[in-house]
């Protein structure tokens, strides 16, 4: 998606502009789009109210311009869990200018109706920032009543709903019952939708997905977050790989002062049925599940225990509430994180939750709209059991993603280059020693020229220097030792002193050297990390010289 | 009797009281809304209907009409505002009356009766009201354009955290306009996790007053705890030190100290020992004296 460009804070009159701009121009209505998102950076620094206002108008804005599949998400997203009047009736407003009225629509207005209904406060639409100072205007209440007239017949589905609605007495008042009517007329209208609602009953556009799932090969790697220290909710410090690898994970994002009820609230209470579902499953030991604030200066360990514990979340070793003590910008820009701040407070966010593997990687994640704890939970397992499944194959995994597979052709590359210096013949009983063992000639026929000399034995200083490394980052150094008394032997005792039997001795060692280096360490990962190091670094030169630099990588 | 009779007279023994106070309800509300009753009539007779005022539309126009009248006798406003606020208490019964009573607020926030402009955005603000906090804001930022003096707009501004109210409140506390001022820009602050350090600072500056300090060491709690217990056993130790800062410091490290390390700490001991039975006040020495037999002397 297009980033609006802005450059540095701008006025409310400024953004008022710019979404005028963004509107009058038919190819720039993606953008207002974007400017929906809660981490954009024109929202950094502002407060709620000013935020009400600023998203309230890009909501008005896309009901001029129409409400495409992409912006649909975030107009139901306000009608889902909004508790802000002005943005509800807002979101309300935009909706009817979406070009497939759908039945599926229609739960998500009414809902909002059930929620708003008792602040039901005046709006008006006509400037930016401007507050009603009189009830003749609109209201999220008839906005949302016009919505589902607007559905029509689409709204049958909530159609007792909206009954009810008009049968409590004492509820709306005389004024609305009349938008009621209207609606209810409406939505009891034409007929022909029966056969329309066949078809596209309960579907929603492919725009408007609030799970993304990643594939095994596709998902970001979480080394940047790895060393991210959290408190949990007894004051105790982990890291992030110390609580998500291992097993799949379940993460949910809040913070204590979110006045949402329907966001943090909601969201924490949500994992808490989650946590009964993984136990009714006996599942409960094989996943952990997290909470971690998004205001983790004045979230301390007391406040976010307590706020579980209301919740009635349970808190163990592998159910933890966790406020992050450093790097919170890494974890905000892993996550991707739908908040933005003003100082240290969050002035807005959306719902998400996070499905993790067991390499701490995500999975799936659940945005915006309310997600059901069983579909949380169906995915988790889908986790669990690739993580099975990837047991059994880890023999020859293939990494299918390109970065994955530039990392295993980068540790292949390393591993051959030096099993590649450790073999190069190094002098000439070497290359006789290479082809009496192939047969193919005799020492006699072997032309030895001086001049090589001096380029063999750079070849074997630089062996001898990338044994060292590989020996220092992996803590073995018997093969350095081994190849030192081979280049011992070659150097001092055959060349220097012009003891024959030491050249043999002296190519022995050298390859036994090298060869206890490269692969001495064994097949752990971590040990063949280490022994490729020094390739790996040329290799991600070569990379950068391409144009990629490490961040992209990751 | 039948069943059907019986029934009949219950209902219409219950509709009897009800059909008594609309009838008391419109009387009081005639009362009310007369500009010939007396103003102490008139206050008598609007406190008297709030809970019903939402059961009919002419009545709840009524009222607000009151509120809005520039031309009423401003007791008689406060009455009709206190009744309105106190039928909007309840939230269900209320859901008819309060657009109209929300939009009457916000019109009336600019009343040019101080008394009547505070309390309605009183009212607005503890319903985290936008244009409430949008006015609020703009008199901090221009005085020519305040509503309210600078201490009420920010305690008005405190009841929602996500106001943006710190910034102006930093200003007022380093340059305040009046000391009450600086003390409720306090308050806001101790809800601001950045503030930790103005807190600290302030704690340990003996030229402020005790009231500051005692803020301080309040909001240190909330947002550093850790932090207030390291300034309370230096303060404790500071023989310089004032007796009523000293002792919001013992009751720091008595409620919330770590015990372990309270009981090993030999010259914090010894110095509270000394405070409990020198000059002190004997509300001091009796909170030295907790202290000490808490931690076992």
């Amino acid at each position: 998606m297009l980033e609006v460009v802005t450059t540095g804070a701008q006025s409310e009159p400024q953004f008022a502009a710019l979404v005028d701009a963004l509107t009058a121009d038919r190819d720039r209505h993606e953008q207002l789009t974007d400017l929906l998102r809660e981490d954009h950076s024109l929202y950094d620094q502002c407060g709620t109210a000013t935020i009400v206002r600023m998203r309230g108008w890009v909501l008005l804005a896309l009901g001029r311009a129409g409400v495409s599949d992409a912006s649909l998400l975030f107009v139901l997203e306000e009608l889902d869990a909004g508790t802000d009047p002005y943005l509800v009736a807002a979101a309300a407003h935009a909706l009817r200018s979406y070009p497939r009225p759908n039945p599926a629509l229609a739960p998500f207005v009414m809902r909002a109706l059930t929620q708003i209904r008792y602040r039901d406060d005046p709006v008006s639409f006509e400037d930016y920032g401007e507050y009603a100072v009189a009830s003749a205007g609109t209201s999220p209440v008839r906005e949302l009543l016009t919505t589902l007239a607007w559905l029509g017949p689409h709204a049958r589905g909530v159609l007792s709903e909206v009954e009810s609605l008009r049968a409590q007495r004492g509820g709306l008042s005389r004024k609305l019952l009349i938008d009621v009517d209207r609606t209810l007329e409406a939505i009891r209208g034409a007929d022909q939708v029966d056969e329309f609602d066949t078809e596209t009953c309960c579907t929603l556009p492919s725009g408007l997905r609030n799970t993304i799932s990643w594939a095994f090969s596709s998902r970001r790697d979480c080394e940047p977050i790895e060393s991210t220290v959290f408190e949990d909710h007894t004051g105790e410090l982990i890291t992030f790989k110390e609580f998500f690898r291992g097993q799949p994970s379940i993460v949910v994002f809040f913070y204590t002062r979110c006045d949402n009820p329907l966001k943090c609230s909601l969201t924490v209470t949500k994992l808490a049925r989650i946590q009964k579902l993984l136990e009714a499953q006996g599942l409960a030991d094989q996943i952990h599940t997290a909470a971690i604030t998004y205001d983790p200066a004045f979230d301390l360990p007391e406040r976010i225990r307590g706020y579980g514990q209301n919740r009635g979340v349970r808190m163990n070793a592998g159910n933890r509430m966790l406020r992050a003590t450093d790097g919170v910008n890494a974890l905000r820009r892993h996550f991707r994180l739908g908040v933005n701040f003003i100082e240290s407070l969050v002035n807005r966010h959306r719902i998400e939750a996070y499905v993790l593997d067991a390499e701490g990687r995500i999975a799936a994640s659940f945005e915006r709209i309310h997600w059901d704890e069983q579909q949380v939970v169906d995915r988790t397992i889908e986790v669990l059991k690739e993580k099975s499944d990837e047991t059994m194959s880890e023999v020859s995994p293939e990494p299918a993603d390109p970065t994955a597979r530039r990392k295993t052709a980068s540790l292949m590359f390393a591993t051959l280059a030096s099993l590649g210096v450790a073999f190069f013949p190094k002098c000439p009983i070497c290359w006789a020693g290479y082809l009496s063992l192939f047969g193919i000639a005799g020492l006699n026929q072997i032309p030895f020229s001086p001049w090589l000399q001096p380029l063999l034995i750079a070849v074997m200083l630089i062996n001898l220097g990338s044994v060292w490394l590989r020996g220092r980052l992996t803590g073995r150094m018997s093969g350095f030792y081994l190849v030192s008394a081979g280049a011992f032997a070659i150097v001092v005792l055959k060349m220097g002193l012009g003891w024959e039997d030491a050249a043999a001795w002296g190519v022995a060692l050298t390859l036994a050297g090298s060869l206890v280096s490269a692969l001495g360490a064994g097949n752990r990962p971590a040990a063949m990390r280490a022994l490729s190091v020094p390739f790996a670094l040329f290799a991600r030169l070569v990379n950068s010289s391409r144009g990629d630099s490490p961040n992209d990588v990751e | 009797m039948t069943k059907k009779r019986k029934a009949a007279k219950t209902s219409t023994s219950a509709r009897k009281p009800k059909r008594a106070a609309m009838r008391s309800t419109r009387a009081a509300m005639s009362v009310a809304t007369s500009a010939r009753g007396t103003v102490k009539e008139r206050v008598a007779a609007l406190a008297e209907v709030p809970l019903a005022v939402c059961e009919s539309d002419k009545d709840l126009q009524a009222m607000l009409k009151v509120l809005r009248n520039k031309d009423e006798p401003v007791e008689v406003r406060l009455a009709a505002l206190q009744s309105l606020a106190a039928a909007a208490f309840s939230v269900i019964a209320f859901e008819s009356c309060r657009s109209d009573y929300i939009a009457t607020l916000r019109e009336v926030a600019e009343d040019p009766n101080p008394e009547i402009r505070q309390r309605v955005l009183g009212l607005l603000a503890r319903e985290k009201d936008g244009f409430a906090q949008k006015k609020l804001l703009e008199g901090l930022k221009n005085p020519e354009k305040a509503l309210v003096p600078p201490e009420k707009a920010l305690q008005l501004l405190s009841y929602d955290v996500h106001a943006e109210a710190y910034s102006l409140a930093r200003d007022i506390v380093s340059k305040p306009p009046n000391a009450d001022a600086k003390r409720e820009a306090l308050r806001l602050l101790a809800a601001d996790a950045t503030s930790a350090p103005l807190f600290e600072k302030l704690l340990r500056d003996k030229d402020e007053s005790a009231e500051i300090r005692q803020i301080s060491a309040s909001a240190l709690h909330a947002l550093k705890p850790e932090k207030l217990q390291e300034h309370a056993r230096e303060m404790l130790l500071d023989k310089s030190e004032y007796e009523d800062i000293q002792a919001t410091s013992l009751t720091a490290l008595t409620q919330f100290g770590d015990d372990a390390a309270i009981a090993d700490d030999k010259a914090l001991l010894k110095s509270v020992d000394r405070l409990s039975v020198g000059k002190a006040s004997s509300k001091y020495k009796q909170s030295a004296r907790r202290f000490l037999s808490k931690y076992g002397q």
